[in-house]
């Protein structure tokens, strides 16, 4: 019963990390908070549905297309929701223009594929539906490369770097010569290849149904929140508590009452440290 | 009598006038056709029911027409698609009413719709039939015009915790439904049709439908004692997650509720055909299979005469058959009184009596606006569909 609730509160947790993760690289590369997020995720889950359930694409092909799709989609968020609005930052325009877009996003799933739930194909064939089945560890997976590539991507790699250098300091990073607008749309694009990986490594536990992306959205801040602003470690780590957590809840409480649980942990927590568990205070320069 | 040309002309305005206001209009209105508004959701999330009965309604209406229509008046029929959307549903009637000067009005066909538009058809005391099963939707006294052709809620609750009690003979029951109103109120109607019957709920709670893993909510059930679980919701993804995670967790618990959990979607989305035996849901005694593989007679004949014309794999038998029930009453209330008078066929369907329908034996009366006797509701095998119809669940004779 343990390991039950802990493989599919890890298996959550992982999504909801990813999805936070998705969140902060659009973050770090234009400090507007997208939320598109839970979209790209939902699209992961669709996208590998159509591909290889419906098309019958074989898997690393319809992993592959539902990756581009996800990245095109990612560029084309940054070239017609955030782009526009970047000179009016302090108006948070960004949270009308990016809604927009996540709503076009779902409406059209809604229209082209269903408003009911479809079933994912499975991938590997590992596992009998039980707590070691893959919709629970294929997640986890997926969560765990992502961490591996984006350290090696931002530790190892010139274009890594260039990324942290315009989370940093865009102004410092454009005197430099770095292509400010390429490097965001490659954020962009990184950041819907990220999702894509979170819905598609779900796709088996949380089906391909248009309604998932405004669920991701939700849940998938919260570990923004409680990691702190752009911190992806921290985005990891309060993703993976926050599944357990909720999973924990779900079985002590039950029902609406573990969604109760999950919101009156996530108040408190940010009462106590307004910038998250993992984020810094704001520093002001003197 | 001198005749004057003032005279003549006063005389002639008067003629016309008359045989435009009075004496010819007799005559236009035995001509003109039966309008009879069918507002139905037929695009939107919530447009499989309205799909289905469209089939009927149309199926119907070609039917009456083609044998010459009633007392020579043709049907015609003036649909507007609402999308599920009250607002659009308001609209709808109330040009239905205003412009369209329909004789009578099908529909709407889901509660949300119908809660919406039954108070202003009841001021216009326009004739109308609707499938929709919340109880306060029929009440005599507010909306003397409005008739249902469908079971309410209560008679569900009652259908069903009448199968978990004195047909499955169980004791301890989990009533679940997931977080809409719908699924609220239906689980806290539920469990006390099953408290009236002296049964245990054991466990009672609300389950968002896009939760993705339910296994903690069913181990709690497990720990509780439950026999049977009660399901209310329409949503294939929780019904599918619940049907998987009782396959994993091996508990042989039975589930019994809402006819969705007998919907293809639920079917597509199991990991094994298996996971969905064991699933009991609402069905009505004239579009289930008896234990010898057939539908009652009239039924049957029905469903052979229509193969081929009307698609029934992807949709429910009694959807279709009530759309059909639904305009035949329309015509039998113009047929038997000779017109199409408001008050005439609203009184018509005061003394409608064992109606032989299609969907059901249905009765109406000047102080019971519900058709269905509650001996047409019965249990159904969820996974047994076939032309729209399923197989009685176990236990009836």
């Amino acid at each position: 019963m343990l390991i039950a609730i802990l493989m599919s509160g890890l298996a959550v947790g992982a999504v909801y990390a990813l999805i936070g993760v998705t969140y902060n690289v659009m973050f770090s590369a234009s400090r507007v908070m997208s939320f598109t997020a839970g979209q790209l995720g939902m699209l992961g889950g669709v996208l590998g549905a159509a591909f290889i359930g419906v098309l019958g694409l074989p898997a690393i092909l319809g992993f592959i297309l539902t990756l581009a799709v996800c990245a095109l989609v990612g560029v084309l968020t940054e070239i017609i929701a955030v782009r526009p609005v970047l000179n009016s930052l302090e108006q948070h325009l960004y949270v009308l223009s990016t809604l927009a877009v996540a709503l076009l996003i779902q409406q059209f799933v809604a229209i082209e594929w269903s408003t009911e739930p479809q079933p994912f194909p499975r991938l590997l064939g590992v596992g009998g539906g039980g707590p070691t089945d893959e919709k629970f560890w294929l997640p986890m997976l997926a969560c765990a490369a992502t961490v591996a590539g984006l350290e090696f991507l931002y530790r190892r790699t010139l274009v890594g770097r260039a990324f942290l250098a315009i989370a940093e300091d865009n102004f410092a990073a454009r005197a430099l010569g770095l292509p400010e607008r390429n490097l965001r749309m490659g954020s962009y694009a990184l950041a819907g290849v990220i999702g894509g990986v979170a819905g598609f490594a779900s796709g088996q536990l949380l089906l391909a149904f248009f309604a998932n992306g405004a669920m991701l959205n939700f849940y998938g801040f919260i570990p923004v929140a409680l990691g702190g602003l752009g911190n992806n470690r921290g985005a990891i780590i309060s993703g993976l508590l926050l599944g357990v957590f909720q999973q924990a809840a779900n079985f002590t409480f039950g029902g609406v009452f573990a969604s109760v649980a999950v919101f009156t942990v996530f108040i408190v927590v940010l009462l106590a440290a307004p910038q998250g568990l993992f984020g810094m205070p704001p520093q002001r320069r003197v | 009598m001198k005749v004057t040309r003032r005279g003549l002309t006063i005389g002639g305005v008067g003629l016309a006038t008359a045989s435009g206001l009075g004496l010819a209009r007799p005559a236009i209105a035995q001509s003109e056709p039966i309008r009879v508004g069918w507002l139905a959701a037929l695009t939107g999330p919530s447009s499989a029911p309205a799909i289905g009965f469209d089939r009927g309604v149309h199926h119907a209406v070609d039917a009456i027409n083609a044998a010459g229509g009633v007392g020579g008046r043709k049907i015609e029929l003036i649909v507007r698609d609402t999308q599920g959307d009250p607002t659009k549903a308001v609209n709808a009637a109330q040009e239905m009413i205003s412009r369209a000067r329909v004789h009578a009005i099908w529909g709407p066909t889901n509660s949300g719709e119908s809660l919406a538009t039954t108070p202003i058809m009841a001021r216009a005391r326009m004739p109308d039939i609707h499938p929709c099963f919340v109880d306060s939707l029929i009440n005599v006294a507010r909306y003397p015009n409005a008739f249902r052709l469908a079971p309410s809620n209560s008679q569900i609750d009652d259908a069903v915790s009448d199968y978990g009690v004195k047909i499955m003979k169980l004791k301890r029951f989990a009533v679940i439904g997931d977080t809409t109103g719908y699924g609220t109120t239906t689980v806290t109607s539920s469990s006390a049709a099953f408290a009236k019957r002296g049964a245990d709920v054991v466990y009672k709670a609300t389950i968002d439908a896009t939760q993705p893993d339910v296994t903690p909510d069913m181990l709690r059930m497990k720990n509780a004692g439950a026999e049977a679980i009660a399901v209310w919701t329409v949503s294939p993804g929780l019904i599918s997650r619940l049907m998987n995670t009782r396959a994993n967790m091996g508990w042989d618990v039975p589930l019994i509720g809402h006819p969705a959990m007998g919907s293809g979607e639920v079917g597509r989305l199991v990991a094994k055909p298996e996971n969905w035996e064991k699933t009991y849901i609402l069905g009505f005694k004239n579009c289930s299979y008896g234990p010898d593989g057939k539908l009652p007679a009239h039924v049957q004949e029905f469903v052979d005469s229509i193969r081929g014309k009307i698609e029934l794999e992807d949709t429910t038998l009694w959807w279709v058959v009530c759309g059909v029930d639904a305009i035949n009453l329309v015509a039998r209330a113009v047929r038997e009184t000779g017109s199409t008078d408001a008050a005439g066929i609203i009184g018509y369907w005061n003394t409608v009596t064992n109606y032989p329908g299609l969907y059901a034996t249905c009765s109406w009366s000047k102080d019971d606006h519900n058709g269905l006797p509650q001996s047409d509701l019965v249990m159904s095998e969820a996974n047994t569909q076939r032309l729209g119809a399923y197989k009685l669940a176990p236990g009836y004779s």
